[in-house]
């Protein structure tokens, strides 16, 4: 066995579809789980006891379960009661539905971490609760979610990879079709973990470069 | 459809089995995940900077790129080294090599809680740095260390069924099977999701009560000295 990249040559415009649609498909998943978060944070704090407690029941499902199995439930389970939807708008909802969670535990702790005096002080002169929100929680909290929010999309990307087993065709699913094309699975591979790599490392130092802006726009806001 | 099959009492062996695997890939993923850990984490504290750059170069890519695609990695890269065929130990070694580069991130992390003066302390009392590596870094690192770690292993356990893709029988692969078979996906999945949740929810529950638990006075006034 040896380790020859030229087999790959030919086959690059595959895997280049393959990676344009893990990047779509990451997008949809990110902003869904973004929105699911928020409503979950919203349901947690405004809604009654009960929907908290489901809400803290649907939390503790998904940080327990793994997202494979959780892929299988909604994509060889739903059909058996007559859902069926294409694999790719499953896999970005159980992408969301996994994610929604962590988002609203990330989001609930940043704003749990806003100095509470700075907020009464918004109510004492007499602020609306969007202009708190707005002007007194969103500044202070966004530098706290940057680095965790980052994380977590990383960790969306990583995971859409797991698409591919219920043929959703994004890259992962590319590189297989590639490999038993070529039957040179170790190239392949290699070549598909070196432009995860690239892409998380993207986002990564892009967000670290945004999080020293935040971070420089905080620290004057600061008094001294 | 939903209503109960008998033919799923008949497979619950097949599922046992494949529970008490992914039990023993955790387990083994996570005394991997410790060894790298620490040996990711020792590497960074050298003076040899080649060995420092390796460390940074494997927490990276462990961290940058998809569990799956480091299993298959692995698992076509092991015929090469004569270990072929073994999807077991591919698996295994593949859940230790990418947990152990989060292990060593969070040891990295809570080695802050050793403040300097502990240092100068036992170099004054003329201790060798193995010793206080050993003695005073060590068990303080880990305590502070516990909660996450523990949190990790709940990662690692639902990272186990991607060992199913180079058909390791682990619990997904053997409810799969079950499904194949019997055509009852709902209640097989509903018994796998039961098999995660029996093992990942106590150990959350575990994880929450070490986080929330007052810490010991001598851990509390170390932490509160972190700031200098």
């Amino acid at each position: 066995m040896t380790f020859d990249l030229s087999v790959l040559s030919g086959y690059w415009p595959e895997l280049a579809t393959g990676l344009g649609s893990t990047v779509w498909l990451c997008a949809a998943g990110a902003t869904m789980s973004g929105v699911l978060g928020v409503l979950l944070t919203v349901g947690q704090r405004r809604g009654g006891p009960w929907l908290a407690a489901m809400i803290r029941g649907y939390t503790a499902l998904t940080l327990g379960l793994p997202l494979l199995v959780l892929l299988y439930v909604m994509f060889f389970v739903l059909p058996d009661f007559g859902v069926l939807l294409p694999a790719p708008l499953v896999g970005t909802v159980t992408l969301a539905i996994y994610y929604g969670p962590y988002v609203a535990e990330v989001i609930q702790a940043a704003v749990a971490a806003v100095p509470a005096g700075t907020i009464e002080a918004g109510v004492t002169i007499g602020m609306s609760p969007v202009a708190i929100a707005r002007r007194i929680i969103a500044p202070q909290a966004l530098p706290l979610l940057l680095p965790t929010m980052t994380g977590l999309l990383i960790g969306l990307v990583k995971d859409s990879a797991l698409l591919s087993v219920i043929s959703v065709h994004e890259f992962m699913f590319a590189a297989k079709a590639v490999v038993s094309d070529t039957y040179a699975p170790l190239e392949v591979y290699f070549v598909v973990a070196m432009v995860y790599w690239a892409v998380t490392s993207v986002i990564h130092f892009s967000t670290r470069h945004w999080e020293r802006r935040l971070g420089r726009a905080h620290r004057v806001a600061l008094p001294r | 459809m939903i209503g109960f099959d008998p033919q799923v009492i008949h497979s619950l062996p097949t599922l046992i089995d494949g529970w008490l695997l992914t039990v023993e890939l955790t387990l083994l993923g996570a005394t991997g995940s410790l060894v790298f850990g620490h040996l990711a984490l020792a590497m960074q504290l050298t003076r040899v900077a080649p060995l420092r750059w390796a460390a940074r170069l494997y927490i990276s890519f462990m961290r940058g790129t998809p569990a799956l695609v480091q299993l298959f990695v692995l698992f076509f890269a092991l015929p090469l080294i004569g270990l072929g065929g073994r999807p077991m130990l591919a698996a295994a070694l593949t859940l230790g090599l990418n947990s152990g580069a989060y292990t060593a991130e969070i040891l990295r992390g809570n080695l802050r809680v050793i403040t300097a003066g502990q240092y100068e302390a036992a170099i004054a009392l003329g201790m060798a740095p193995w010793r206080i590596a050993l003695r005073i870094a060590l068990p303080q690192m880990l305590k502070a260390s516990l909660p996450a770690l523990i949190n990790e292993f709940t990662i690692l356990l639902k990272t186990t069924p991607l060992a199913s893709v180079v058909a390791v029988t682990e619990l997904t692969y053997a409810g799969q099977m079950v499904i194949a078979r019997t055509y009852t996906s709902a209640q097989v999945m509903l018994l796998v999701s039961v098999g995660y949740l029996a093992v990942a929810l106590p150990v959350i529950y575990a994880a929450r009560r070490a986080q929330r638990s007052p810490r010991t006075p001598g851990v509390e006034r170390v932490a509160t000295g972190v700031a200098r």
